[in-house]
């Protein structure tokens, strides 16, 4: 009897040190569930999830403080995959902070702006390019669709583009495929 | 006889035989929809307007780049329209085209015809021939001609790719029967423009007319014609290689950079045309087959000719019809027959529509795996691709995947591998442009924020020393104010002290 | 465009009609057993698949008719002894099915042989009933009242030839005093052999599980009998004795749950014939193809992993 006793606290001394070293030898230096988080996020940069930007999200999302259901860019599939990588149960999206709505850019109509520079000072990725009095207009490449822009703007003259898939971006689906 | 083999591929009976293929001239179009999507090289720009007249072998759209690949109009009229037309592609999705409407005279246009033999000439003027006359590689592949014979300078070998290894498709058979003599003055002249000292014709043995029509026409001891087994996917240009050198190109790289330049035979016939006749790529040959038409045959037919009117030319039944550009294994299916021949159309299928087997799950039969010609493991590539996970299928060498659908053809279960592949490779291009995205977004997110936290310092720091400024004109003011108090009491002291004087 | 070839489904059925000379075999021998045995099972099959694949939302018809229940169902009553009671036969092949097969997403998705898992649940769970094997042959009547137990009939019943040999064996006595000839067991494994035959010439199952198999268990048999060979069976007893060859043809050979590469293969085949050599000589169960073929399922994603063939143009 002692000796089971003797034999399995040795083998638990030899697996905990074993383990502890482990721990410090292999031990993954900073924080990259952070940068995981934020590679998985769409960077529309909006603030639909009312955190201010796409990192601050993810921030909070890695300390627990918010819900991998509050972005409307990244769709369904996004927060699927938030749920998959962070390993809790998946949540539908919530609809408190937006719908998703399909790729998009927006475009100035150049016959109605004046020129005030607000729709410049709202865009978070500075895809406008323009000045006080002078014409404004959307670097589409750049444009990720967030929309901050649409609602400053004092004439109404910021509309958007849906984005159809391109013969580089097109992708068969994979439902039809699997019915045969 | 080739020496050496490679692993897999399949033996597929010919579905739609016939005794002697030969090439039928299709009538000129009444219309011709050129496409301007190359399958290399994105977008050709139009240089002409609508309403122009053109006349046949005109260059009416390049290519933007160094070396601009030509869009020559096939036939002379006017430019009635410059707009998107839906392209044979699975997505459906449409691309520009320019579309002429014939004036039935085919009238060609005055071409700068080469005075010097072609010997005469050096490589880079003959391959600048090639470029101008716009040929791109016709057994399906579309890369642009000139740029492949650039790349293969100092090649040592010719491959001439004359298997035609897909069932059904006997175009360039029929080529070689009836024009042999141009396609070893092709060769000729290819050779001259890559430098290679040896030319290979490698033909499969179930085309003994062809093989006998070279032979009977070559005289040039450099040039030889190997029968090799037939096998479908013998005829892909690393796997040929293989066959007639023992080389194994390993993925990613290209036979070029081992001295090697392949080159289709139709693209050959082309060169001749373009070199020694001075004619631009304005048709090709066609073979239109199927269970749905009565007599399967080639046509010459006009670039831009639609897919319906040399149907029609083959008598096919009433019958609903599934159409299909290219061949049976590797083409791409076509919701109607409106869309135009194009550089790349070697082959148009128009079946009887068939009810689709039902699709099975996969019993891991290993069927697949032992067809692969790649010698790939296309099970796992199925069920990483099934469950999206794009990463571990391109652990398993998913771009090595040459979608031959050797797969699908034995898979006892009817599951459309090869589809499934496609459609790997199209989701790892879109997350790659989606992932380049979202990078170059955080990127300029992340400079505002700098940028807005700089000015906000840079205009904290500039209050801070106006502030300072201010007070220190404001000490000086008050110093020159006490100074001026001072002179003016000491003024008013002495003022004071004189009248205290005088009383 | 497809291939002439065999579907799924004929694949199956060709693998069920290649099963008939071995049961045939049974039948000279041990009489109707095998057979009562056989229906129970498929019925048994048939219906709790039916119930699943409904419970699962997916179509019921397709699922049923594509035979691989059927032939689980076979495999496991062909397996079991033959006057075994009709609940255990039953009982099995649902395991099977539900724990061996439903439960990893139906056909293609399952690591374990369903009908191996089946055997060795009521193995372990019930080991009187799943030793007890006919001596004589069995007419109709006979076999339908021992399996439904309607009389006790003593004295027609006892261990296998190959349970015999062993217990004998370590009771003491020689190996060469004792008659292992077993005519029964011999042409049972020769129907088998004879169905596998058939299945390789038609291209169904390739060569090398049921030849790596065999190796296996010569090689091993062959080292037993170099080096311990007085307490353990000679060697081409363990071909003829047992079932060595449904299991080399029929059991390791199913593709769902066996290695996918060639090589793979090779090792699967030949690891799975040394663990039934070894079980038998030194394990506590006188046949040992159930569970060495489970254990190897447990390898088989290891086996595949380090058994990749080299893609072309790669060094």
């Amino acid at each position: 009897m002692i000796e089971s006793v003797v034999i399995f606290s040795a083998l638990t001394l030899i697996l905990g040190l074993i383990l502890g070293y482990a721990a410090i030898r292999f031990k993954v230096e900073g924080n990259p569930l952070v940068d995981q988080i934020d590679s998985i996020l769409p960077q529309t940069q909006c603030g639909q999830c009312d955190y201010p930007g796409c990192r601050p999200y993810a921030e909070a999302l890695a300390k627990g403080e918010a819900q991998i259901n509050q972005c409307p860019p990244g769709g369904q599939e996004g927060a699927d995959a938030l749920a998959e990588l962070l390993d809790v149960e998946t949540l539908e999206l919530n609809a408190e902070h937006g719908e998703t709505k399909p790729d998009h850019v927006v475009y100035v109509d150049e016959k109605l702006c004046i020129g005030c520079t607000l729709c410049i000072q709202a865009c978070p990725v500075d895809a406008f390019v323009g000045s006080s009095k002078v014409m404004t207009t959307v670097i589409a490449k750049e444009c990720t669709g967030c929309d901050l822009c649409i609602p400053v703007c004092p004439v109404d003259c910021i509309y958007t583009n849906e984005l159809k898939p391109t013969l580089g971006t097109y992708v068969p689906d994979l439902k039809e495929l699997a019915r045969g | 006889m080739a020496n050496y083999t490679f692993k897999g591929g399949i033996h597929i009976p010919n579905p739609y035989p016939v005794e002697r293929p030969e090439i039928k001239q299709a009538p000129l179009p009444e219309q011709a929809v050129l496409l301007l999507q190359q399958r290399v090289g994105g977008e050709a720009k139009p240089c002409v307007e609508i309403g122009e007249r053109v006349l046949t072998g005109q260059i009416i759209a390049q290519t933007t780049g160094s070396l601009p690949t030509n869009v020559h109009a096939s036939i002379s009229g006017v430019i009635s329209a410059i707009e998107k037309r839906p392209i044979p592609h699975p997505s459906g999705i449409d691309a520009m085209c320019i579309v002429i409407d014939s004036d039935g005279k085919d009238e060609w246009a005055n071409i700068k015809r080469c005075d010097k033999d072609f010997l005469n000439c050096s490589a880079e003027e003959v391959t600048q021939q090639i470029r101008e006359a716009g040929i791109v590689g016709m057994g399906g592949a579309g890369f642009p001609t000139h740029a492949k014979i650039t790349n293969a300078e100092g090649a040592h070998t010719l491959i001439v790719n004359a298997t035609e290894c897909e069932p059904g498709i006997m175009c360039d058979d029929s080529l070689m029967q009836e024009y042999p003599r141009e396609i070893v003055r092709g060769i000729e002249v290819l050779m001259h423009a890559c430098g290679a000292k040896k030319a290979i014709i490698a033909i499969e043995d179930d085309k003994p007319e062809a093989l006998n029509s070279l032979l009977m026409y070559n005289f040039n001891d450099r040039i030889s014609v190997e029968q090799i087994p037939t096998k479908y996917t013998s005829g892909a240009e690393k796997l040929l290689i293989k066959t007639l050198l023992g080389v194994e190109i390993p993925p990613g790289a290209y036979a070029s950079e081992h001295g090697i330049l392949c080159q289709n035979v139709g693209t050959v016939k082309a060169i001749y045309d373009a070199v020694i006749d001075s004619k631009p790529l304005i048709s090709r040959v066609v073979t239109v087959t199927g269970s749905a038409v009565k007599s399967p045959r080639n046509y010459e037919a006009r670039l831009g000719t639609s897919f319906a009117t040399v149907v029609k030319y083959s008598e096919p039944n009433d019958q609903e019809h599934h159409i299909r550009m290219g061949g049976m294994m590797m083409g791409v299916d076509i919701p109607n027959p409106d869309y135009s021949i194009c550089k790349i159309t070697n082959c148009i299928f128009v079946n009887n529509k068939e009810s689709k087997p039902v699709v099975k799950e996969c019993i891991r039969c290993s069927s697949c795996a032992t067809v692969c010609p790649a010698n790939l493991l296309p099970q796992q590539l199925y069920w990483h691709a099934k469950s999206e996970n794009i990463k571990k299928a391109l652990d398993y060498h998913l771009m090595d995947c040459i979608e031959c659908g050797c797969c699908n053809y034995v898979c006892p279960s009817n599951i459309p591998l090869a589809e499934y592949f496609t459609f790997a490779k199209a989701l790892d291009r879109k997350l790659k442009f989606e992932e380049q995205k979202t990078d170059q977004s955080r990127e300029r997110f992340e400079f505002r924020e700098y940028r807005l936290e700089r000015n906000k310092k840079e205009r904290a720091e500039m209050m801070a020393a106006k502030k300072k400024a201010l007070k220190e004109k404001m000490a000086k003011d008050k110093e020159k104010n006490q100074e001026q108090e001072d002179k003016i009491a000491q003024a008013m002291a002495r003022v004071k002290k004189s009248k205290e004087d005088n009383a | 465009m497809h291939s002439t070839g065999l579907n799924t489904n004929q694949i199956m059925r060709q693998v069920i009609y290649a099963l008939i000379l071995g049961v045939g075999a049974s039948y000279v021998f041990f009489g109707w057993g095998v057979l009562l045995q056989i229906v129970l099972g498929v019925l048994s099959a048939l219906v709790v698949e039916s119930v699943f694949v409904a419970l699962r939302g997916r179509n019921v018809m397709d699922s049923i008719t594509d035979g691989s229940a059927v032939l689980t169902a076979i495999l496991l009553a062909i397996s079991i002894p033959t006057i075994a009671p009709w609940w255990i036969v039953v009982v099995g092949v649902a395991f099977a099915i539900v724990f061996g097969k439903q439960l990893y997403g139906g056909l293609g998705n399952n690591p374990f042989n369903p009908a191996m898992l089946g055997y060795a649940f009521l193995l372990i769970s019930y080991p009187l009933q799943m030793t007890t094997w006919p001596v004589d042959f069995l007419s109709f009547s006979q076999a339908v009242d021992e399996v439904f137990n309607l009389l006790n009939f003593d004295g027609i019943s006892g261990a296998t030839r190959l349970d015999d040999v062993k217990t004998s064996l370590s009771l003491g006595s020689d190996i060469a005093t004792l008659q292992v000839r077993s005519i029964s067991q011999a042409w049972i494994n020769i129907g088998f052999l004879a169905g596998g035959v058939y299945l390789l010439a038609r291209k169904i199952i390739f060569w090398h599980i049921p030849v790596a198999v065999l190796s296996g268990i010569l090689v091993m048999a062959l080292l037993i009998s170099m080096f311990d060979s007085q307490q353990h069976l000679p060697v081409q007893n363990h071909l003829i004795l047992g079932g060595t060859m449904l299991g080399a043809f029929f059991i390791a050979t199913d593709p769902v749950s066996a290695s996918t590469t060639p090589k793979g293969r090779l090792i699967y085949g030949f690891l799975i014939g040394v663990l039934i050599v070894i079980i038998r000589a030194y394990g506590g169960y006188p046949d040992g193809v159930a569970f060495a073929v489970l254990l190897m399922n447990m390898t088989v994603p290891l086996i595949d992993y380090y058994t990749q063939p080299k893609a072309f143009g790669r060094s």
